[in-house]
């Protein structure tokens, strides 16, 4: 797992990205299980990095430098943590506001960690001409320009939900593992290039 | 009931049946109403305190559900009517709703949404775009509101992706705008059916040109609608438009400079083309949208045919004369400062038969004759005389000035003949020729960010080098030229000539000396790339800091 956070420096594999594209993560969602009732009342008195306001929402916000997260942080020791930018990230963080909430004296456990959610975006580099891709692909898109500005293509399978934009940026949203991001990305590919604007 | 009055003790009590009090008709007085009945069934009727819920009315009192449907009924009828829709529409949303509701209809805030939902949805289907902005006016909810009941209505009738639902129609919006203008109600009506045909045949254009790809239709047609008005010399102000439409002004005003920019772009082929910018190309339009149409009515890929044909046609009169002709007047044209400048480019123009190729284009890309430029030209001519006459009588060449040529040309120069004017598949559109085949400018924009991100990675790759081989300063000298060229590439430096770095700088630096690709901080998603490579928040020991 973790050479897969440095993928950046590393040159693309073609057999798995044919496209040469690497989608980019940008956020991954993460929830886990503290297994202990939590006061926070007293988390949010004790903790310099919480904020607790119960009339607008029943969670504690807490946030981290490093890595550079948020977690929502429920009465119930259910806790979300979000703003990675890998997995592993999220697993750390995760642990790190476990430990945090374990020294302000709750008897805290880390189970059940699961990701939720992961988000990529990446640049085809050549406009798309949405309105012709949601004509053909009528069953699995939904273009509706008075409401939002991109295409929303869900995709079966993977099960995972598109964003395309006329200027050829992808954002896709759903995944729970980061390889369903790059299957999407490479299914929806030479879709794109079927609608894609020559440029000359 | 006693039977006996209290005032007066006689026995004449008598019922009143208008007011169905008893009163004594000796001495008037009105007794106290006891006469009360039960309400349901009179006298025989069930006794106790009738709590009426959810059981059948008798008589006149309706039932909790028959009231609802009445009133909801009411509702659809009421808003129905607010967008003039005729019966059999009614009928329609009425049998929609009743199905998504299963005939229960509904009451509450919730209600009135789904009305707009499925009247937006029945018009459509219908090929009759309704706008979503208008409908979210009507209803009074906001159109995120009435989208999403939108989606789940779609969802729910399974009408997504066939072919009864087709998408949006931005030409007939703009065809609905044209007749709900409550400015263009004075006007006769083969002006009116002139502007729509003109305004269609430019609303297709947009679409070629990717301005209403991803973006709100109605601002693209309020900009539009403004411009035409302005050709066919009807006052009208974007401003009115854009709150007819249910669009945002700015908006409006960015799509209406869009275009004119397209415009300015289609104009170059023109010979006085480089003399066209944004602020004098609605002068010009008459003559730039004859090209497109002229153009549009020939295939892409059968130019040079087409050109061949119209020079045999076009022997008539030479362009080269106009030219002259207009040398010899030495008048201005289309910009405010006559130069020398100007001069040297008919001359320019004059070796090339006439033709300024701008960026390559040549006589064989273009398809119009010689005798319709001169027609053109003979026209601008003569603005221009009546321009400068303006001028010498002291008066500031408003665009009023200009209002008179307009009109008369205007007749002239539409044909209205070209496939565009009606409305045509996207397919047909895009397989016209309009003289301009435009980039989204959303992705131009993203070049532009790419190209100056590349640039401010050079620079602070010459910055790096300069630091790690301090002795080889000759050679990266231009590490200064390169960060100036960086730093003045942001907008809001624009003329300010300082050698700072900024926070963007700082963060490529220190990608770059983390070994992060450039082609991943050309995408700019630097948060992302700092958590990855330099934070190394991913790549932690391991063993684990803290054990559960």
């Amino acid at each position: 797992m973790a050479e897969q956070g440095l993928e950046g420096s590393q040159p693309v594999d073609l057999k798995k990205h044919p496209s040469g594209i690497v989608p980019t993560l940008q956020n991954i969602v993460s929830t886990v299980n503290l297994d202990c009732k939590l006061d926070l009342k007293a988390i949010a008195l004790q903790a310099r990095n919480a904020e607790y306001n119960p009339k607008r929402f029943a969670a504690v916000i807490m946030r981290i430098r490093e890595p550079k997260t948020t977690a929502l942080i429920f009465a119930s020791g259910k806790m979300v943590c979000t703003g990675a930018k890998s997995e592993q990230q999220s697993k750390l963080a995760a642990r790190k506001y476990a430990r945090i909430i374990q020294k302000l004296g709750f008897p805290a456990k880390f189970k059940d960690f699961k990701i939720q959610n992961i988000v990529g975006s990446c640049d085809v580099k050549f406009p798309i001409r949405l309105e012709g891709l949601a004509y053909s692909h009528g069953a699995f898109s939904s273009y509706e320009p008075e409401l939002f500005p991109g295409l929303i293509y869900r995709m079966k399978q993977p099960k995972i939900v598109l964003l395309i934009f006329v200027s050829g940026k992808i954002v896709l949203t759903g995944a729970k593992v980061r390889d369903e991001t790059y299957t999407a990305f490479e299914n929806i590919y030479p879709v794109l290039t079927e609608f894609r604007k020559n440029q000359q | 009931m006693s039977g006996c009055c209290k005032h007066c003790g006689s026995n004449s009590i008598v019922h009143d049946d208008i007011s169905a009090n008893l009163f004594c008709s000796s001495c008037g007085l009105v007794s106290e109403f006891d006469g009360y009945d039960a309400q349901i069934g009179g006298l025989n009727g069930p006794e106790g305190t009738f709590v009426r819920v959810g059981t059948s009315g008798t008589g006149t009192q309706y039932s909790y559900k028959e009231s609802k449907i009445y009133n909801a009924q009411n509702l659809i009828d009421d808003i129905v009517y607010k967008f003039a829709l005729s019966p059999s529409k009614c009928s329609d949303i009425k049998t929609m709703i009743a199905q998504i509701t299963e005939n229960e209809f509904g009451q509450g805030a919730w209600f009135p949404i789904l009305i707009g939902a499925c009247a937006y949805i029945v018009m459509r289907k219908d090929n009759k775009s309704l706008p979503i902005a208008e409908v979210a006016s009507v209803v009074g909810c906001d159109i995120y509101e009435l989208g999403r009941m939108f989606v789940r209505v779609v969802d729910f009738l399974g009408l997504k992706g066939s072919e009864e639902f087709p998408e949006f129609d931005i030409v007939v919006a703009f065809e609905r705008a044209v007749r709900n203008c409550g400015k263009f109600s004075g006007l006769g009506k083969d002006i009116v059916e002139r502007m729509r045909k003109q305004g269609v045949f430019l609303i297709q254009c947009a679409v070629q040109w990717f301005l209403t790809t991803g973006r709100k239709p109605l601002p693209v047609v309020a900009a539009v609608l403004v411009l035409v008005a302005e050709l066919n010399e009807v006052d009208l102000r974007i401003e009115d438009v854009a709150l007819e439409v249910h669009a945002a002004v700015s908006t409006c005003r960015s799509r209406y400079k869009e275009l004119l920019e397209s415009l300015v772009k289609v104009a170059q082929v023109l010979p006085w083309g480089k003399d066209v910018t944004v602020k004098n190309v609605v002068r010009n339009a008459p003559f730039v949208i004859q090209y497109m149409e002229r153009k549009s009515m020939g295939k892409r890929g059968e130019k040079r045919k087409g050109v061949e044909e119209e020079e045999e046609k076009g022997g008539g009169i030479d362009l080269g004369d106009a030219v002259t002709e207009c040398l010899r007047k030495n008048v201005e044209h289309g910009t405010s400062g006559n130069s020398v400048e100007n001069d040297s480019l008919y001359f320019n123009a004059e070796e090339n038969r006439g033709f300024v190729g701008s960026g390559g284009e040549s006589f064989d890309q273009m398809k119009i004759s010689h005798e319709c430029l001169s027609l053109m030209y003979t026209e601008f001519l003569n603005e221009m005389g009546h321009e400068k006459f303006m001028e010498g009588s002291g008066e500031v060449p408003q665009r009023k000035g200009m209002r008179g040529f307009e009109f008369l040309a205007c007749r002239d120069w539409w044909e209205g003949k070209s496939e565009l004017s009606k409305k045509l598949l996207l397919k047909q559109i895009l397989e016209k020729d309009v003289g301009l085949d435009a980039l989204p400018p959303s992705f131009v924009n993203g070049c532009k960010v790419y190209k100056r991100r590349k640039e401010k990675i050079n620079a602070a790759k010459l910055r790096i080098d300069r630091i790690k081989h301090p002795l080889g300063t000759d050679l990266v000298e231009s590490g200064d030229i390169g960060l100036s060229e960086c730093v003045n590439a942001g907008k809001k430096r624009k003329g300010k000539r300082v050698k700072d770095i900024d926070w963007e700088d700082f963060i490529i630096e220190a990608l770059l000396l983390h070994e992060v690709k450039e082609e991943e901080i050309e995408k700019g998603h630097y948060n992302t790339l700092l958590d990855l490579h330099v934070f190394n928040g991913g790549i932690l020991p391991e063993v684990p800091v803290w054990k559960a």
